[in-house]
Order: C-alpha cells, then structure tokens, then sequence
C-alpha cells in the first residue's frame, strides 16, 4: 500500500515537471513557433470531380482529358455506343463484342475477329481501370488517352475491327443520327453543342463519349481490396511479394501495374517488359507482327516488349500474354518459374529463356505446385464480381427492349 | 574525496575534460550523469601518452517494443531515416563500440572507431553489422596550452584544430552522446527524429578548441549521414560555438549551432532506399511493403543547448539540461512512379532533464516533446505525405517522459533501469528497462573514451 501511495506521489511530481515542461514549450511558442503538430494538405483540386469515379478514398483519380472531362451523360451515352453494333461496317461488331463485361471487358478467346474476318493478332485486353494506363494497347506507347486508343478498331485498317472507313462512315453516322434515344443522349452528353450529331462533329462525340465510358470502368472491391482473403491466398499474396518471385516489381501498385499513372503522377517513363515468351530465331526475335514495343518505334532494344497488364480481375481473362498463346494463370506462372517460355516446336520454336532482351528482373525460380495454387488464389482473389455483373457497365440497349 | 570520485569516473569518460577545466567542474560534469555531458570537447590525444583503446558494450532489457516486428517505426508528422531503429522488447546489446587513439607528435593525432549499435529489421533479422564510426586524422595549430602551462603567461592559451576523415559531428552535443554515455538508453527525439540517431561521415572540421571556456568551429560533410544525401547536389556543414561557464560550485554551458544540408532522392534506408520486398511474415501474421518515399530538398537545422550543475558536495550535484532545435525543410516528396508533392516543414523538438547525482547513484527525468508544422501541396499530397509518414491526420504531437536511475557498481560497471511513458506515437505506450554498462580501457595510454 506505500508502494502504491510512493508511485502516486512519483506521477504527481512527474505532472508538475511536465507541466514545467508544457510552459517551457509554450514559452517556445511565443517566438512563433506552432505549439501543435499539424499538417496542411492542398491537393490542388486532385480529388475534385463531377463524375463519380466510384474509387475509394485512398485511390487517387484518374486524369481527365482537359478536352473531355467526364460527365455522367457522355459515360451514359458511351455506354450505348459501346454496345451498338451499328458502329461497324456489317453492322454486327460492336465494342462489346470483343469486351465482354462478365469477363472483365476481355472476351475469353485467344484472338478476336473483326467485322471483314480478320483475326486480330492480339488477345482482347481487359479495360478494368484503363483510365490509369499511361499508355494504351499491348505495346504502343505512342498511345497515351483512351480517345486516341478507340480511333483505332473503330477506323483502323490493320487489322480491320469495326471496318468503318471513308466508304461507309457517313452511312453509319446517320444511323446513329436517326435514333431518337440518340438525339437525347447526344444533347445530354454534350449541351455546348447547338447540334452535337452534325458531321464530323458527331464522330468527335462518338469517340469522346466512348471514351468517356471506357474511363469510367473502374474496379476496386475484390476480396483483396476488402481484405478478406482466403489462407491460400495470403500465401500467394507473400509469395507474390517475395524475393523468390519478384512478380511485384511489375504488377506494382493499386492497379498491379507499373504503367500506372494518375493525376498525382507528373511522369512516368514507358513501361515495357520482354517477358522471354519467344526466340525463335535464337536472337530474341518474336512473331510478326506482334514484336510489341518494337512494331511501333524499330528499335531493336525494344523487340517483344509489352506493357505491364493490370492484374485486378485477371482470373477472368484468359487466355493471357499478348497474343493469348497462354491459356492458364498456372502456366503463365510456370513460364516466368522457368525464366522464359520454351517452345519446342512449330514456327515459334525457340527458347525465350535465353533471350537477349529479356527483362532482367525475370530470373528463374523455384515454385512446388502447392505454391502455384496459393499464388493462382491470390490472383483469384483480384476478382471484383460486382465489375462484372454491374449494370451500370451493362448493355443498356437489352434493358431498354433495344437489343442491338 | 574529489579525486576518488575523479578516478572512480575516469574510465567513464570525463577525464576527457581539457586541461583548462578544474577538478571542481570535472565533479560536475560527472555528476551531471549523463557519462560524458556537456563537455564541449572531441578527444584530443595528449602527447606523450600512447596509443589508447577504450570499449563500451550496452546491454538493455525492454518491457515493450515501440512497434511491432512487423509495423514501421514513424513518428506522426515526421520524415525518419538514418540508424532511428525502435526499439524492441526482450534483451538487445545496444551498441558495442572499440575507440582507439595516438597523438602522433606535437601537432598530430589519430583516431580510429567502431562501432555497432543495434538495429531492428522488420523481417526480424537483426542486421547488426560493424561500421567505421571513425578514422580521422587531425592537425593541431598554434597551442599555445602548453606555453601558457610552462608560465609563459603573455601567451593567450589557444588551440585550434583541424580534422579530417570519418567524423562525428561535434556542433551538437546531442550527437556526441552514446548509450553508454547518455542517462539514458534511447536517444533523445532530436538525435532520432532529426539526425538518425547517429552522425558519422567524411568530412573536415576546424575549430577553437576549448579555449578559455570556448569552442567554435565549422564543420563540412560529404552527406553520407542522416539527413543528407551524398552526391553533387548533396552534402552538409555546420557552425558552432559552445561556451563553458564556471563559478564556485556552479557550472554552466551555453552552445548554439546552425547545421544546413541538401538532400536528392534521399530515402529511410532503416526499411526502404534500394531493392525492395515485402517482408515475410509467419503464418497468422501480416506484413506490408514499405513505401519508397523520397525527399529532395533542402534541410536548416538550429539550435541551442545548454545545461547547469551545482555541486553542493563532493559527491553530490543536482543540474538540469536543455535542448531545443528547430527543422526547416523545403523541398518535394516523391516516389518511383512520378508522384510528387512540395513539402514545406517547421518542426522544432526540445527536451529538458533535470538530475541529481549522490554517491554512485543518479536520478534522471527527460521531457520531451516534438511539434511538426507540415505543409503538403500537389496532386500527390495526401498519398505521399501518408506513405511518408508526414500526414499526422490526428494531429499528433508526440512527447515522451523518462526517468532513469543508474547505479555505479564498479568503476567499469553501471546498472541503468528505466520507465518511459511514450507518447510518440498515437497509441500511447508504458514500457521499462534494465540494462548494464560496462566501459573500459583496453590499452591505457589514458582514456578515449565518451568524447570522439
């Protein structure tokens, strides 16, 4: 009991010399000094927004092109031109049937075919998050906002997707002119405009108010966002981390990719990676036309190098790598366990371990299937099903009775 | 009595005191326990004597860890980095530390340290490793000491020196204080918060040493230690002046110090700074990715430092010791994916610690307190300024009281316990220690010891 009543004496005494402390400080103070912590922020509007990104708070926002800011009426009226297939010359191809929302706006196939027949040479990639590429496509960097990115299966004549060119262009708009649910939206979308639908002016829109809708596919509520991850999974998660595997130092960031950018990003150089898929010809060649980075600038450095796809909701988009030619998540993970991809036959033949362009942080590693599971799991756990079954990202020509 | 408590404290460092302090202030100054306090010196060799080799070794037991093993140690408002490692719970030598000195000849000496100080590591491998603390060669111009002690008295008693190598800052008391020479086992805010715990670099220093009652100087650095960063756009120096005041029983010591730095790119190298991975937690546990926060920018630190003993006996004393210094950084926060935002920061931390001192026991309280006034702006601001650690959302201004009793068994030997109330961090924390000290000399030729 005196010990007690010792200590309660000590705490009053070390009270008063605090509060000794407290009136030395604020004698401090008085040179105009802050006597409180505090930290002012201005983050210079970076969260200011009309449109409702539906991103969480710690997530920065996307840029908005300054000539296309985002407004809920050019994401709706994106939305309808995204899942018209009159916007093509046979009337039959549309964004959406090479994007499929159940599958993350992938479409499940190795390589779609366009509106003529043509295969395209490259798998159809996910536009989850698309809003926070710094550049768009596999391997183009010359393609830096999703407006310029849509131009090309809309207008593009290698490969040819939507078939849209000088031949039937004015044919196409006007269908889109007549439609009375169009005329709407188009006033909506873009109320500056006397006559928004008007000539050129109106493919202007088209392109602005698709990209608007592209822009607006945002996905952050997987189990891995939620933090409810199975056992498995959090294996995965460690394994995904570790030293051994290094698969962070690509798939890096709220969005699983190096090629992040956002409105807190002044810069970002390029990211483009060799992953050692092919070499067919023992010199670190890969299969015209799809050589990557290397298509668009003929530098040979850059020969089969791609852009760092995002990871959130990668379990629904088999089959993967550029060109879709890896049909699982485990073997995609077994490629990069054996430093490369060794094709023992065929035209592709050649071992891509041994690529001189090969990305240097892929180094070869050891992985016991028990572990490929735990890190398949952890990619599993990147799923955001409400993305995929959202109807605000659905086609709203079926709720409307106008299934186009 | 008064040279039985000299030789009792020899080895603990205080013989270090210049020839031009009496024994009256040297029973202070010990008494000041703090091993080695105030002394405005770094250790000069005498001539005459030989090569000297003293040793330290800290050894703590904590009830608490700051942190958990798994958790980054950030004070709310802060930018921490350097050797500022929190400390952990169970037994930790705290630092081991081998000090060798050799006057050379009349105008020459040499100085050669190492140290290892412990060092948490959030995948719970201790990374302890031996570092050069010092290895210095000085130049010793124009001491007129020795005429002035041979009676030539029409000289004014002056020694100015000139150092050059791996350094320990000496514009600071603050940074001359080990484990092993402080009262207490974790250092102060400002030595953690502001230089990384530890201040060891290449550079030069030049200086009036310890003449009548003063010492000033300037020192210029490579930017190796915390807060600078090396490099062409890096580096540091500082100014100093430090005045000892005796009078009777009392002593006093009044120093001020202005210390800039420019910092590029410089990153918290405790968890991040190069090659980075998620540390691996055991099962049942979680551990994160620390975040590459960088700053680059530049750095103004100031202060003043004082203290004041009044030895009422021989073998009793009651002081007390201030410290204030102030931070000004303007500069950006910025990270490997092109994010960044302007950091302007006005932070100020100061503590005060009265004591008492009776036989071979010490009683000492520390307060302090750390006041961050951040200022972040850009796109990037809430992002970087929270991966950083600047944010302080809450407000948090952390302080922290200790109280530390030590006990001088043996000449060599000290047994410390101690209680902290911690308040540093937004969750408050109560922890105590044990820990013993032993210091020695391992090759006499007098004592390094307490003041490189």
């Amino acid at each position: 009991m005196r010990h007690r009543a010792a200590v309660m004496l000590t705490t009053d005494q070390f009270g008063y010399l605090r509060g000794v402390f407290l009136i030395a400080s604020l004698a401090i103070s008085l040179s105009g000094c802050q006597i409180e912590s505090q930290t002012m922020v201005d983050d210079e509007g970076a969260r200011e927004s009309t449109f409702d990104w539906r991103v969480p708070a710690s997530t920065p926002l996307p840029v908005e092109p300054e000539d296309n800011p985002m407004t809920e009426a050019k994401f709706q009226l994106g939305r309808h031109l995204f899942y018209d297939a009159r916007l093509s010359v046979n009337g039959e191809i549309s964004c959406a049937s090479c994007h499929h929302q159940s599958k993350a706006f992938s479409d499940g196939i190795q390589r779609p075919v366009g509106a003529t027949g043509e295969v395209h040479p490259r798998n159809s990639q996910s536009l989850t998050n698309s809003a926070y590429f710094n550049n768009l496509t596999w391997g183009n960097p010359a393609l830096a906002t999703i407006e310029q990115q849509i131009m090309l299966p809309l207008f593009g004549d290698n490969p040819i997707e939507h078939g849209i060119d000088e031949s039937n262009f004015e044919q196409i708009i006007m269908t889109v002119q007549a439609d009375e649910t169009y005329q709407r939206l188009f006033l909506n979308a873009f109320p500056e405009q006397d006559d928004p639908l008007l000539g050129d002016l109106a493919w202007d829109n088209v392109v602005k108010a698709i990209g608007s809708f592209v822009r607006g596919m945002t996905s952050f509520n997987s189990a891995f966002d939620r933090g409810d991850l199975s056992a498995s999974a959090r294996r995965g998660e460690a394994l995904f981390n570790s030293e051994r595997l290094e698969c962070f130092h690509c798939h890096d960031g709220y969005n699983f990719s190096d090629a992040t950018i956002d409105r807190g990003v002044s810069f970002l150089e390029p990211k483009f990676h060799n992953t050692g898929l092919y070499n067919i010809d023992g010199m670190g060649a890969y299969p015209e036309p799809n050589t990557g980075r290397h298509e668009v600038t003929g530098n040979p450095d850059h020969m089969g190098q791609f852009r760092t796809p995002t990871l959130r909701n990668v379990a629904v988009t088999a089959p993967y790598n550029h060109d879709g030619s890896v049909a699982t998540l485990e073997e995609v993970i077994r490629n990069y366990a054996a430093g490369g991809r060794v094709i023992t036959s065929g035209e592709n033949a050649g071992d891509g371990r041994v690529s001189p362009f090969k990305d240097g942080v892929l180094v070869p590693f050891q992985i016991t299937d028990a572990e490929v599971d735990d890190l398949v799991a952890f990619l599993e756990s990147l799923t955001d099903h409400d993305f995929l079954a959202d109807p605000r990202f659905s086609n709203p020509w079926e709720s409307t009775g106008e299934n186009l | 009595m008064m040279l039985a408590l000299a030789e009792r404290l020899q080895p603990l460092g205080v013989a270090t005191v210049s020839k031009g302090v009496g024994l009256t202030f040297f029973g202070v100054i010990a008494a000041g326990l703090s091993f080695a306090p105030h002394v405005s010196a770094h250790f000069i060799p005498d001539e005459g004597t030989g090569t000297q080799v003293d040793a330290a070794v800290v050894a703590t037991w904590r009830s608490a860890s700051v942190v958990d093993q798994y958790e980054f140690w950030q004070i709310p408002g802060t930018l921490m980095g350097g050797d500022a490692y929190p400390v952990t719970s169970g037994l930790s030598v705290d630092e081991v530390t081998v000090k060798a000195a050799r006057r050379l000849d009349a105008n020459t000496f040499v100085k050669l340290g190492l140290g290892v100080h412990s060092g948490g590591s959030q995948s719970g491998d201790e990374h302890q490793s031996v570092a050069v603390e010092h290895a210095s060669l000085g130049f010793i111009c124009c001491n007129t000491k020795d005429l002035r002690a041979s009676g030539d008295a029409s000289q004014i008693a002056a020694e100015f020196v000139a150092e050059i190598g791996i350094l320990s800052a000496a514009f600071t008391p603050e940074l001359l204080s080990h484990r092993s020479t402080a009262s207490f086992s974790e250092p102060s805010l400002i030595a953690d918060v502001f230089f990384g715990r530890h201040f060891h670099d290449q550079g030069a220093r030049v200086w009036l040493h310890e003449t009548a009652g003063w010492s000033a100087g300037a020192e210029i650095w490579q930017g190796k230690a915390f807060p600078a960063t090396e490099g062409d756009d890096g580096g540091a120096w500082d100014v100093f002046a430090r005045y000892q005041f005796d009078r009777d029983k009392l002593n006093m010591t009044l120093g001020g110090w202005w210390y800039t730095a420019n910092a590029q790119s410089r990153a918290d190298h405790r968890y991040g700074g190069g090659h980075q991975h998620t540390p691996v937690a055991p099962p049942g546990k979680s551990a994160s990715q620390f975040p590459d926060i960088r700053y680059t920018g530049d750095l103004v630190l100031l202060g003043v430092d004082a203290s004041m003993a009044y030895q009422w006996s021989a073998a009793s004393s009651v002081g007390v010791k201030l410290s204030w210094a102030q931070l000004t950084m303007d500069g950006a926060l910025h990270d490997a994916g092109g994010r960044e935002a302007a950091l302007e920061a006005d932070q100020y931390a100061v503590w005060m610690q009265p004591y008492l001192n009776w036989q071979q026991h010490t009683l000492a309280v520390r307060l302090e307190r750390l006041v961050a006034d951040n200022r972040l702006s850009g796109a990037s601001a809430a992002t970087l300024g929270e991966s950083a650690g600047v944010l302080n959302p809450g407000g948090h201004t952390p302080q922290r009281t200790s109280l530390a009793w030590t006990y001088q068994w043996r000449p060599q030997t000290t047994f410390r316990t101690e209680w902290i109330q911690d308040d540093t961090l937004e969750e408050a924390q109560s922890r105590f220690t044990l820990g013993v000290i032993w210091q020695g000399s391992l090759l006499s030729g007098g004592h390094a010891h307490g003041a490189y």
